[in-house]
């Protein structure tokens, strides 16, 4: 089934759709760095319950179902073939041969498995139920003509700092092994993280030319009427007395192609309209040019948003840093040698 | 001086076409002007408003020769962006022109693209759907609203680009009574009290004319009569391409004048004139029998709401017997196609029996219901699903098993019935839209249904190729064929159909004889029905003996003839 547009007013609606884009970058890295299957569940939970607060929950289920399925198999399939070395051993899945050794790692780590993609996965469906087409599309959309120096400025130097702690934490090895004095030595590190940070920046605020993102808009908001004008055809040919759903498989395919043809000339038509009616209200004006009503503006609840994800985040490789990045296995493995 | 709009001797032919569009054209439209453009079908009108916002040349491919002059600016050096910031265009097919998601958007499109600032946009927004009277609505989606507020959208962003110049082909054309009514109050608005420049192509010269200054006769591609509303009304009919609405023809006839007049000011001067009779029921004019065959179709108590909640039928119960003419009237959403959606199993009742020739509807699929009951849709092209003339008649053949050997024969008789038979090896896309609506009608007949469905089979056609439908729908009729028609046309349904059914949100408030109904004024107004024109004349004299179901002039003439003193 389709993901479609759901209007309403939660929490998730108000924020930007920028944010909800960075929400679904900002989980995807919390996934990659994150292997704790309680503090994965905890993510899952609340973006869940976000969820539920922003669509109903019937549809959102009937959408996440079959995804459980899917990632049951992965989480599996880790449990079963991506066993770490020096686990602790349970018991073999065919004992005859001593094949397949389930370890509690293994069944640890499956659970995260589960959790982390399913987070990643179900904060796309929120953003996508929660967000109209249109925003998204301008999301991506260039749209400013003015080179914004100073907020470009200001988002490079946050995000080096960002940057910087991860290397701190993640490579701290790596760059104490470095001979050089520790000024000298951060500087450079900072250095590095400032221009990925810029470049970054550069490459999202370039977006897609405008004409193609009206192009996109505008393609979004057709759905709907092509939806309800395959539905007509697929009706009129049924009314002419067509099997529109013949048991027998090449009769089916030859039922296709006819429903193809009017379905074909429709849509064909529905782009002529199209280039005309945005012709005849001067799309080729001065397409550079073109200004826009819909505004996306960053709100206090955004920025909130943004910074829970950044502390979990770095919170996550901080753990990492310690040594305790996985305290849910080490806390059964103590439990299991005691 | 410079014109508004100003076409210097034009010609046009379409790409891969011999036949000009346009032939010579010279017409040239001062500012203020409020022009009608009417005609038959393919006649060049459209062909016309597209020269003027430059889709021809610059869209439209084709062999333009000639000047088209929108004040200083040559169309063919002009870009369409540009010229749009002058001239805005209101096409027939509301729902075609919308192509946001929300209203606000697609009100804001238009300003966004010639770079307005965004309060700006935000403010022009405000008004055009004051204007409009479209307050409310801005976050609804555009392909959801009724007929009439798609157009009042489609006119909310022409206005929100502020034109001088508004072009409005057909405006009228797919709405029922109530959405033209606010549609054309809408005109008057934005053209005629802010002094604007109008060309409107309407075929719905009784609501129009009263509205114009002048108007243009097109045919084949040139102009056939060019001139003040008097002028042109004054010079007569001109068979086959213009006809002009009953009152004037009856003011010239009775009032020796030509002023366009409302059937009440018609009644008062005649009144004034002369001193009017009465007549006694005219025995030729008596109600025609109603068939009383056996019952073919029984609707039981059937209720029906879509998903969304919304309850599009309630209790509807209803018997047709074979040999009737049945038209199914109500306004846009009432539950006529819902309803007659029912009778072919598209949508299966969820309360209540619904027999069709004996076999109960939520049991039979829907292709095993379409051998006795053909069902012609709004749109050919959703119908239409080959190439070729032949082929599409052959397509329901062989979706009903029919030997081939009877294939040649059907084809032949059933396109004989609609006229076109010489198009038989002619290509679908060649033919035009009437053509096409008349091909989806053949290849129904061609299975010799016992029921006809047809769902407004007159939506964009001229007022001659109305009529030729109609004469085809009656004629069956009259060979045997039950026939169930939806239109918002009361002239037509008044003049061919017996019966009426009236729908009103999802309930039959009406069922019986048409000439009842259209009796009965203030239950139309109630039912948001529009009196056929000549009804409505008709109807001022009812106290002189006159029946105010007439429809036909030519039935009205003589009659009105009867009450007045002799020696005139």
């Amino acid at each position: 089934m389709a993901i479609e547009f759901q209007k309403g007013n939660s929490l998730l609606h108000e924020l930007d759709a920028r944010t909800k884009l960075l929400i679904f970058i900002g989980i995807t890295l919390l996934a990659v760095v994150i292997v704790d299957p309680i503090i994965m569940a905890i993510v899952f939970g609340s973006l869940y319950y976000l969820g539920t607060k922003a669509i109903n929950k019937k549809l959102l289920n009937k959408n996440l179902r079959v995804l459980v399925v899917i990632f049951l198999t992965f989480s599996v399939f880790q449990i079963l073939f991506f066993t770490p070395e020096n686990s602790y051993f349970l018991f073999y899945l065919y004992p005859p041969a001593e094949l397949v050794p389930v370890t509690v790692q293994g069944i640890i780590r499956g659970i995260a498995v589960f959790f982390r993609f399913f987070s990643v996965v179900l904060s796309v469906h929120l953003m996508l139920y929660s967000t109209p087409p249109v925003d998204l599309a301008l999301t991506i959309t260039k749209r400013e003509q003015q080179f914004k120096l100073r907020t470009d400025l200001l988002v490079s130097l946050l995000l080096s700092v960002i940057f910087f702690i991860i290397a701190l934490l993640e490579f701290n090895q790596g760059i104490e092994r470095l001979v050089l004095p520790p000024f000298v030595k951060y500087l450079i590190v900072y250095a590095v993280c400032l221009l990925l940070s810029f470049l970054v920046v550069r490459i999202a605020s370039h977006g897609l030319p405008p004409e193609m993102g009206v192009a996109l808009t505008l393609g979004f908001a057709t759905v709907g009427i092509l939806t309800k004008q395959t539905q007509k055809i697929t009706d009129a040919q049924k009314a002419r007395g067509y099997d529109v759903q013949p048991k027998n498989l090449f009769k089916r395919i030859r039922v296709l192609t006819a429903l193809l043809l009017p379905i074909f000339v429709a849509t064909m038509e529905r782009s002529q309209d199209i280039a005309i009616a945005i012709l005849s209200r001067g799309f080729d004006y001065n397409i550079s040019k073109r200004t826009y009503r819909r505004q996306l503006i960053f709100k206090r609840i955004d920025y909130i948003v943004m910074a829970v994800i950044v502390i979990l985040i770095l919170g996550g490789f901080f753990l990492n840093y310690l040594g305790i990045g996985n305290p849910t296995e080490q806390f059964i493995l103590n439990l299991l040698s005691a | 001086m410079t014109f508004e709009i100003d076409f210097q001797n034009v010609t046009f032919h379409y790409e891969g076409s011999n036949i000009p569009a346009l032939k010579e054209i010279n017409l040239s439209i001062e500012p203020g002007e409020i022009v009608l453009i009417t005609g038959p079908a393919g006649s060049g009108k459209t062909t016309l408003c597209s020269c003027i916002n430059g889709l021809i040349p610059h869209f439209h491919e084709g062999n333009l020769q000639g000047n088209v002059m929108v004040r200083i600016y040559n169309t063919k050096k002009a870009r369409i962006g540009g010229l749009a910031s002058l001239v805005g265009m209101v096409f027939q097919d509301s729902e075609s022109q919308l192509v946001t998601s929300s209203v606000a958007d697609e009100v804001a499109f238009g300003p966004e693209n010639f770079g307005v600032a965004r309060e700006e946009i935000n403010k022009r927004v405000v008004a055009a759907l004051k204007a409009t009277r479209l307050e409310g609505y801005e976050e609804r989606e555009p392909y959801n609203l009724s007929g009439g507020e798609q157009q009042a959208c489609v006119i909310a962003s022409v206005y929100a680009v502020q034109p001088d110049i508004y072009i409005m082909d057909e405006p009228l054309a797919n709405l029922d009574p109530a959405g033209r009514a606010q549609v054309l109050r809408l005109i008057i608005d934005v053209a005629k009290k802010r002094g604007k420049t109008l060309v409107i192509v309407e075929h719905a010269l009784e609501e129009v004319i009263p509205l114009v200054d002048r108007i243009v006769v097109m045919h084949q591609g040139e102009i056939v009569r060019d001139g003040t509303v008097e002028d042109v009304l004054s010079l007569g009919d001109i068979p086959q391409i213009f006809t002009r609405p009953p009152i004037i023809r009856l003011s010239e006839k009775f009032l020796h004048q030509v002023k366009p007049l409302t059937p009440e000011i018609f009644y008062k001067e005649l009144s004034s004139k002369y001193d009017l009779g009465t007549i006694q029921a005219n025995s030729s004019l008596l109600q025609e029998p109603v068939p009383d065959g056996k019952p073919i179709i029984e609707v039981k108590d059937v209720s029906y709401s879509y998903i969304q909640g919304t309850e599009a039928l309630r209790d509807i119960s209803l018997t047709i017997r074979e040999g009737e003419l049945v038209a199914i009237l109500g306004r846009n959403g009432s539950g006529k196609t819902t309803l007659v959606r029912h009778l072919i199993g598209l949508i299966k009742p969820e309360e209540g029996k619904i027999f069709v020739n004996g076999k109960d509807v939520a049991k039979t699929p829907t292709h095993e219901l379409a051998q006795d009951v053909g069902f012609c849709f709004q749109n050919p092209n959703h119908q239409i699903v080959t190439f070729k003339v032949r082929d599409e008649v052959i397509f329901g053949l062989r979706a009903h098993n029919i030997p081939a050997s009877e294939y040649e024969e059907r084809i032949h008789e059933a396109l004989e019935i609609v006229d076109l038979l010489a198009y038989i090896d002619a290509e679908v896309f060649d033919l035009g839209k009437g053509q096409k609506q008349r091909l989806a009608l053949a290849s129904v007949l061609a299975l010799k249904p016992r029921i006809l469905i047809i769902d407004e089979p007159t939506t964009g056609q001229d007022p001659q190729m109305a009529e030729g439908i109609f004469s085809i729908i009656k004629n069956l009729n009259e060979m045997g064929t039950t026939v169930l028609m939806i239109t918002h046309q009361m002239e037509y349904a008044a003049n061919y159909a017996q019966r009426a059914i009236v729908l009103k949100s999802g309930e039959i408030t009406f069922d019986g004889p048409i000439r009842d109904l259209i009796s009965n004024r203030s239950f139309m107004e109630e039912n948001y029905l529009d009196l056929p024109e000549v009804t409505k004349i008709a109807g001022q004299f009812s106290k002189h003996g006159i029946p105010p179901w007439l429809v036909k002039i030519d039935d009205l003439i003589p009659t009105i003839q009867h009450i007045l003193p002799k020696a005139t």
